[in-house]
C-alpha cells in the first residue's frame, strides 16, 4: 500500500463518524454468541446486503452496519406488578412479614386461586397466568405470596432462613388465613392451590396436612415429579454455578432469562424477573444486580422438599389433582401407576420449559380453568343415581316381572 | 393367459414390490370389466386391462381367467401381508408406502364394522399394550398365536412403550390378514392429541423422519370400533388348548365337571387358582378385592346372609332355555353377552343401541358419550362421580348392575386402568378390568393378564336376547333392588323356562385368566433414554 493510498484512506476515515462506543461488556459473555442466532432475520438481512455488493456500503451515523444487532431496550423493560394484580398485602406473622399479590374474588362463592412459586422465583411468577386466568374466570380471586427468603417477604435478619417444607406449608396456610381475616370474609372461598416446582411440594403438603380444611377444591402441581426432581438435584449445583452471578441492569437480567430460554415468554419474564434481582450497593464497583435468593444456600432443604411428594400427591382424598408437566412426561413409578389408575389429571405441554405457566400462560389458564370447573362443587351436577330414579318412580325397577 | 397371470404373479412376488392391487368390481356375469391397477413402477402401466377375446388366444372361458387372476391376486396379497407380518414380528418397521397400503386396507375393513362389533366366543380379551412390543409377543406366546386364537384387543396399543409403531402395525396387519380372528377397538390413546404427547408421534418421527406414518395411523384410529359385544360365551372355562398343544407335560387339565367358573393360569399354563361356581368366595388372589362378593349376587349392598341363603347354583343348567327351543333359542346358550369397551360407561349411554348411534369417525372428543366410553372408570361409589382424570366419569356398582340388566349383559370387560395383578373383577363380577402391559412403562412392576372365554356351542344364538333392545326389558327377571335380589333370582331359576328364564343376573361366563410377566430383559433392547439434568427447584 503506497503512502498516497494511506494518506487518502486516512483523510477519508477522518470524515467518517466516530466509531460507536463499544457496547457495555455484559457479564455473561458466553451468551453473546447466541445473539445472532436469536435474531436470524436481523442478521440475515444485514449479511445479505453486505454480501451482495460491498460497494453499496454507506456508513452512516444512524446505521452501524457491523455492530451486533441490538434489540430495542424497551423489549426487556420491566413491567409493574400493578398490571396484573389489584393490590399487594403485607401480613405479619411474628417477626416475619409476608408479602403477597392479591386480587379479591367477586364473591365468596367464586374461587380463590392461591399460588406458590418455586425456589428462587417470586409471587410474580404467576402474574401472566393470572392475567390469562382473569379473562377465563373473571370472578375469581388470586393470591400469590412471596415465599420467605424470596421477593418482598421479610424475615428477621438474625435468623437463619428456615425453608423446610413444613414451615413453607404453614406459611402458605397462614397467608391464606390472614388474608381471610384481613378481608373480613365470613369463610374461606373455595380454593384452588397451584404450585410450581418447590411450590408444588408446598401446596401438596398444605393439602396433605389439611391445613385449610375443607376449603380446598383441588390442587395443581406444575412441573415437578419426585423421582425426576431427586435425580436432577445432583446436577443442580452445576446448573446454579453456570448462571451469571450478577447483571448490569434489570433489563439485562430479563434478557438473560429470555435468551437462555429459562423463561420463554418475554412478557412474563418482564414482570417475573425484576423481583428476583436486588441491587448491590455495598461494593465500590459499579452497581450490579444480584440474585435476591442464594439458591445454593437452600441446598440442605432440597431433599426435604421433594421426598415423599408423589405419595402425598396421590393420597389426598376429596380434592381434585392436576399435574402439569413440561416437555415429556417424566413420571416416576408411583405417579405412573397413579396416572394409569386414573387418580389424577395429567397434562403435558411438550413445547414449554420448566416455567410452564410463564411460557404458556394461556394454555395453562385454559387447563386450570377447566380443572376448576370440573371440581367446582357448587355447580357440579352429576347424573342421578339409578336407585334414586327408581324411588322417584321415573325408572322401573328391574325386578318387576310384568 | 395362464402365462400372463404367472408373469404377473412373478412380478408381484418380487420382495421389494409391496403390492397394492385391487380388482375393480366384476360385472354381475363376471366377465366384462376386469381391470387391475398396480403401481406404475411395476409394469409401466397405470392400468392393465384384460385383453379382449380375439387379441390373445384363450384356452379357457374369459370369466374363468378373470377368476383365476383374482384368486392369484388374493394369494399374492396374502403372501405380501404375511411378509409384512413376518417383518413386524421381528420388530422391524415396514416401509412407509407399505404402511400406507396397510392403513388404507385396514380402514376399508374397519369402516364396515359397527360401533359395537359382534364377536363370537371363543375369544381372548386383552387390555392395554402401550407399545410394549416384546410383551405383546409374550402375550401371543402365552395366549396362542393368531390365527389359532381369536383375539380382542381393547385399545391403547400405542404410547409410552418404545415400540408403539411395531405393535400397532403388527396388530393392524393381523387384522387385515385375519379379519375374523382379531378385533381391535379404540382406546383413549388412539387419538391425535394424546399420541403427540405420550410418545407415538415422536416415535414415528424418529423411525421414519416424517409424520406421515403417524398421520396414516391416526386416520385408522378414527375408524376403530368403540366397543365389542361377545356372544355365545360358555359358562364353562374354555378348553385349555395350550395344554394339549404346547405343554404336553402339564398334568393339570381342567376339571370336566363344568363347575369351574374362573381359573387363573400362569404363563406356563400351570393352574394357580380355581374358583368353583358353588363356592361363595373367590380365590385367594381375588380375596384382596374390595368386594369379595358371592357368586351370583348382583347387589353390592345386600348382606352376606341374604346371599348365603341362596342355594348353590349351577346356572349353566338352570338358565338354559327349554330343550325344545327353536332355531332362535338354541338350547346351549348359557350366558348373556359381554360388552368390551376401553374405558367404561357413560351417563349418556343407557343402551348398546345408543353406542351404535354415535358418529365415531372423529378424533376422540373432550366430552360426551364417545369420550366417556374411552375414559371412564368404575369406582366404589354409588351413582356417577367425577373422574380425577379430567375426562370421563366414575361409575358405581348400581350403574353397572342396571346397565348390564338392561342390556342383557352378563359382564363388562374393560381395560384403561393399570391393575397390578393383571386383572380385577369388581361389583360382584359385573365388570372386569384386564391389563395386558406387564411391568408397565418398564417400571411399574405389575403383571399382565388376558381373559379367555369359551364358546357354548350356540354360535351366537343368544343374539336374540342380547342385542340390547329395550323393549324386552319387561320380560326380564331378576332384580336391581338390593333387598329383593336373592329371592327373585332364585324364583326365576326355578321357573326356569321360556322367556322368563332370562335372568337379571345372567350367569357370568367361565373365565380363564392367563397371567404373565414382562418378556425377559435380554430381548428388550430398550433404547437408553436418560433424562438430562434440569432446573427443578
Amino acid at each position: 500500500m503506497s503512502a498516497l493510498q494511506k494518506s487518502f484512506a486516512r483523510a477519508h476515515l477522518q470524515n467518517l463518524p466516530p466509531p460507536p462506543l463499544p457496547p457495555p461488556v455484559p457479564v455473561f459473555d458466553e451468551r453473546e454468541e447466541e445473539d445472532e442466532q436469536d435474531h436470524p432475520s436481523l442478521s440475515a438481512s444485514d449479511s445479505s446486503s453486505s454480501a451482495s455488493s460491498t460497494g453499496t456500503i454507506i456508513p452512516s451515523p444512524t446505521r452501524n452496519l457491523f455492530e451486533r444487532p441490538r434489540v430495542s431496550k424497551s423489549q426487556y423493560d420491566s413491567l409493574p406488578w400493578q398490571d396484573f394484580f389489584d393490590r399487594e398485602i403485607y401480613l405479619d406473622n411474628g417477626a416475619t412479614r409476608h408479602h403477597a399479590y392479591f386480587s379479591a374474588p367477586a364473591s365468596l362463592d367464586a374461587p380463590l386461586f392461591c399460588f406458590h412459586h418455586g425456589a428462587g422465583a417470586s409471587g410474580l411468577s404467576f402474574a401472566s397466568l393470572t392475567a390469562a386466568l382473569r379473562s377465563a374466570v373473571p370472578e375469581a380471586g388470586y393470591l400469590s405470596p412471596d415465599c420467605r427468603g424470596h421477593g418482598e417477604t421479610q424475615t428477621p435478619e438474625n435468623q437463619t432462613l428456615d425453608l423446610s417444607l413444613a414451615t413453607l406449608a404453614t406459611d402458605l396456610a397462614f397467608v391464606i388465613n390472614a388474608t381471610h381475616v384481613q378481608m373480613g370474609w365470613q369463610r374461606l372461598p373455595p380454593i384452588i392451590l397451584l404450585g410450581h416446582s418447590l411450590g408444588g411440594a408446598v401446596v401438596t403438603e398444605v393439602a396433605y396436612r389439611k391445613l385449610l380444611g375443607n376449603a380446598i377444591l383441588g390442587y395443581g402441581v406444575f412441573d415437578v415429579v419426585e423421582g425426576s426432581a431427586m435425580d436432577a438435584l445432583q446436577s443442580m449445583e452445576s446448573y446454579l454455578s453456570s448462571r451469571p452471578r450478577s447483571f448490569q441492569s434489570v433489563a439485562s437480567g430479563i434478557e438473560w432469562h429470555v435468551r437462555s430460554r429459562t423463561i420463554r415468554n418475554t412478557t412474563s419474564a418482564r414482570v417475573s424477573v425484576p423481583p428476583l434481582l436486588v441491587q448491590n450497593q455495598l461494593e465500590d464497583s459499579p452497581a450490579t444486580w444480584l440474585w435476591r435468593t442464594d439458591l445454593s444456600a437452600t441446598k440442605p432443604f432440597w431433599e426435604n422438599w421433594f421426598t415423599g411428594l408423589s405419595s402425598k400427591f396421590l393420597s389426598v382424598p376429596g380434592a381434585g389433582k392436576l399435574l402439569l408437566l413440561a416437555g415429556t412426561d417424566r413420571l416416576d413409578k408411583e405417579l405412573m401407576i397413579g396416572q394409569m389408575q386414573g387418580k389424577y389429571q395429567l397434562q403435558v405441554f411438550p413445547d414449554a420449559g420448566h416455567f410452564v405457566h410463564e411460557d404458556q400462560p394461556e394454555k395453562t389458564a385454559m387447563i386450570v380453568a377447566d380443572f376448576w370447573r370440573r371440581n367446582d362443587r357448587s355447580t357440579l351436577v352429576l347424573p342421578p343415581k339409578v336407585d334414586d330414579l327408581i324411588k322417584q318412580g321415573k325408572l322401573k325397577p328391574a325386578n318387576q316381572k310384568k | 393367459m395362464a402365462r400372463c397371470a404367472a408373469l404377473l404373479r412373478q412380478q408381484m412376488m418380487r420382495p421389494e414390490f409391496l403390492r397394492r392391487a385391487w380388482m375393480s368390481q366384476l360385472n354381475e356375469d363376471g366377465d366384462e370389466e376386469a381391470s387391475f391397477s398396480f403401481p406404475s413402477s411395476l409394469i409401466g402401466l397405470e392400468r392393465w386391462r384384460l385383453p379382449q377375446e380375439g387379441c390373445v388366444e384363450f384356452d379357457q372361458p374369459r370369466s374363468s381367467i378373470v377368476r383365476s387372476i383374482r384368486d392369484n391376486f388374493e394369494a399374492i396379497e396374502e403372501d405380501a401381508t404375511d411378509l409384512a407380518i413376518a417383518q413386524l414380528r421381528a420388530c422391524r418397521p415396514i416401509p412407509e408406502p407399505q404402511v400406507r397400503e396397510l392403513c388404507y386396507k385396514a380402514r376399508e375393513l374397519l369402516i364396515e364394522e359397527g360401533n359395537v362389533v359382534t364377536v363370537d366366543a371363543p375369544v381372548t380379551i386383552c387390555g392395554d399394550i402401550h407399545g410394549q412390543f416384546h410383551d405383546l409377543m409374550e402375550l401371543f406366546r402365552v395366549g396362542g398365536d393368531v390365527p389359532d386364537t381369536n383375539y380382542l384387543f381393547m385399545g391403547d396399543f400405542v404410547d409410552r412403550g418404545f415400540y408403539s409403531l411395531e405393535s400397532f402395525l403388527l396388530l393392524l396387519c393381523l387384522k387385515v390378514r385375519y379379519p375374523d380372528r382379531i378385533t381391535l377397538i379404540r382406546g383413549n390413546h388412539e387419538s391425535r392429541q394424546i399420541t403427540t404427547v405420550y410418545g407415538f408421534y415422536d416415535e414415528c418421527i424418529r423411525k421414519y423422519g416424517s409424520a406421515n406414518v403417524w398421520r396414516y395411523c391416526c386416520e385408522v384410529f378414527d375408524y376403530l370400533a368403540l366397543g365389542a359385544l361377545i356372544l355365545g360365551a360358555s359358562t364353562e372355562v374354555p378348553e385349555n388348548r395350550m395344554q394339549e398343544k404346547t405343554f404336553d407335560t402339564q398334568t393339570t387339565l381342567p376339571d370336566q365337571e363344568s363347575e369351574i367358573e374362573c381359573e387363573v393360569l400362569d404363563a406356563n399354563g400351570e393352574v394357580r387358582e380355581k374358583l368353583f361356581r358353588s363356592q361363595g368366595n373367590m380365590n385367594p388372589a381375588s380375596a384382596s378385592r374390595k368386594s369379595p362378593a358371592p357368586d351370583r349376587d348382583p347387589a353390592e349392598s345386600s348382606s352376606p346372609a341374604t346371599t348365603v341363603s341362596q342355594p348353590p347354583t349351577s346356572p349353566s343348567q338352570s338358565n338354559t332355555k327349554p330343550p325344545t327351543a327353536s332355531l332362535f333359542q338354541p338350547p346351549s346358550t348359557t350366558t348373556g353377552s359381554l360388552l368390551c369397551v376401553h374405558g367404561g360407561l357413560s351417563p349418556l349411554i343407557s343402551t348398546l343401541n345408543a353406542i351404535r348411534l354415535l358418529d365415531r369417525k372423529q378424533e376422540v372428543p373432550h366430552e360426551g358419550a364417545m369420550c366417556d366410553l374411552l375414559w371412564s372408570d368404575p369406582d366404589d361409589i354409588e351413582g356417577w362421580g367425577l373422574s380425577p382424570r379430567g375426562a370421563g366419569f366414575l361409575f358405581g356398582s348400581d350403574i353397572v348392575r342396571h346397565f348390564n340388566h338392561k342390556n342383557d349383559l352378563s359382564m363388562i370387560a374393560r381395560a384403561h386402568q393399570l391393575v397390578m395383578e393383571g386383572y380385577k373383577e369388581m361389583f360382584s363380577k359385573q365388570i372386569v378390568t384386564v391389563w395386558s402391559a406387564p411391568n408397565y412403562c418398564y417400571r411399574c412392576g405389575n403383571v399382565a393378564a388376558i381373559l379367555e372365554l369359551g364358546e357354548d356351542g350356540s354360535h351366537g344364538g343368544c343374539i336374540r336376547r342380547a342385542n340390547g333392545s329395550e323393549g324386552r326389558r319387561e320380560m326380564v327377571g331378576g332384580s336391581v333392588n338390593s333387598v329383593g335380589d336373592g329371592e327373585t333370582t332364585n324364583g326365576s331359576n326355578q321357573n326356569g323356562g321360556g322367556l322368563n328364564a332370562v335372568l337379571w343376573n345372567l350367569a357370568t361366563p367361565g373365565r380363564r385368566y392367563r397371567v404373565f410377566e414382562a418378556a425377559p430383559q435380554g430381548t428388550r433392547g430398550m433404547p437408553a433414554k436418560k433424562p438430562v439434568g434440569e432446573y427443578f427447584l
